[in-house]
């Protein structure tokens, strides 16, 4: 009797963790493949545009630099002499700007315990460690892609990062400190759009968080292709202005 | 999608450039896009390479040796998103090309559009339609 009370337990025990493990399953989109940056534009559908961003608002002395450096673009753009950027030296976006550069697709994979993100651009690659605790900031070396950890919140994909070099510019070219936190919501709209929204929050540099959101289509069967700078004919003058190499 | 007539790569992607502060290897302001120049010429480099690839060509102007120009393209995987394979261009090869020139009147300028050996026309990466693949 006693050995039969434990035998259904069991069975009953089973059945629930079965039945968990399915609706956890069936409610986790499968986000993985290749994605194109979705724009708005000629002949795009604004019901998958992204929504438009929040203000920057910087404190004091970082609003002045990037006021500055901002208006100083504009001239040099207006001269034909573009200032220089850290890409015109092949060097690579980071976070958070990698998500989206010109047209080149980001390859998702997707496994329980990781979620890595491969970008065409400079071949990026970013790793999410799911279900685990974010480390204290003083505790990641800053680099390009800091560390990442994520959750799923349903349908939403969760993703906090931090220790992110602040040599690295923002969204939008924006300074930050060591204590930016980027926050992703990254979730499907419809089966073949994905929308990641991204919160900046860093309470040195920025008045108040920024939150702007990404669109992405997906491009069934793409593969994605290699990016090597091997061949980079841009440089810097003496003047700061980028320049191209002639060939021969 | 159709490997011709996809005319609006670098114009629709300057056209975002504008719109939505589209971040790229580098600025395009130093090609001046609203001076288009018609080039042909004979090929005597294709670099299918990244940050971006380039042509190079020899281009008849009564002169010897005739003039040479350095043509920029989009990168690798812009360019297959348009349609272009790695050996539509070779050495030898006569091609007429669109570009927006340099502003600082170098024999230089970003691909616009070619006109490649076979007849076919290409643009210098795919249309603006919402981005990617069309």
């Amino acid at each position: 009797m006693t050995r039969g009370l434990a035998s259904a337990a069991v069975a009953l025990f089973a059945t629930v963790v079965a039945t968990g493990l399915a609706a956890q399953s069936a409610a986790t989109p499968d986000l993985s493949g290749a994605w194109a940056p979705y724009r708005g534009g000629r002949g795009a559908d604004p019901k998958f545009a992204a929504p438009p961003a929040t203000e920057i608002l910087l404190k004091g002395d970082y609003k002045k630099s990037w006021d500055a450096r901002r208006a100083a673009e504009a001239e040099a753009n207006k001269k034909g002499e573009p200032l220089a950027t850290p890409a015109v030296d092949c060097i690579p976006y980071g976070m958070p700007r990698m998500m989206s550069v010109a047209l080149y697709p980001m390859e998702i994979i997707q496994r329980p315990a990781q979620i890595t993100i491969v970008t065409e651009a400079f071949s990026e690659v970013r790793r999410v460690y799911m279900n685990q605790p974010q480390l204290p900031i003083d505790e990641v070396p800053p680099g390009y892609y800091g560390h990442s950890v994520g959750r799923w919140e349903g349908d939403t994909l969760v993703i906090d990062t931090v220790g992110i070099k602040t040599a690295i510019p923002a969204y939008q070219m924006m300074p930050h400190s060591e204590q930016m936190r980027i926050t992703e919501r990254i979730r499907l709209v419809a089966p073949d759009y994905l929308h990641d929204q991204i919160t900046i929050e860093d309470p040195v540099v920025l008045e108040k968080p920024v939150t702007y959101t990404l669109a992405y289509r997906r491009m069934p069967n793409y593969k994605m292709v290699e990016f090597v700078c091997e061949n980079n004919r841009e440089y810097v003058d003496s003047n700061g202005a980028v320049r191209l190499r002639l060939g021969q | 999608m159709s490997r011709i007539g996809v005319l609006l790569g670098v114009a629709g992607v300057l056209a975002l450039c504008g719109a939505a502060r589209l971040q790229a290897h580098h600025s395009f302001a130093m090609f001046d896009t609203t001076k288009p120049v018609t080039l042909t010429g004979k090929v005597t480099q294709f670099q299918w390479t990244n940050p971006h690839a380039y042509i190079e060509i020899d281009v008849p102007d009564g002169t010897s040796p005739p003039k040479h120009w350095t043509v920029e393209l989009g990168s690798t995987s812009i360019l297959m998103q348009g349609g272009w394979k790695f050996n539509d261009v070779k050495p030898g090869q006569t091609i007429t090309v669109v570009i927006s020139p340099l502003r600082n009147g170098q024999p230089a300028g970003l691909l616009v559009r070619i006109t490649l050996a076979d007849g076919r026309v290409l643009s210098n990466g795919p249309g603006p339609a919402g981005g990617g693949r069309q």
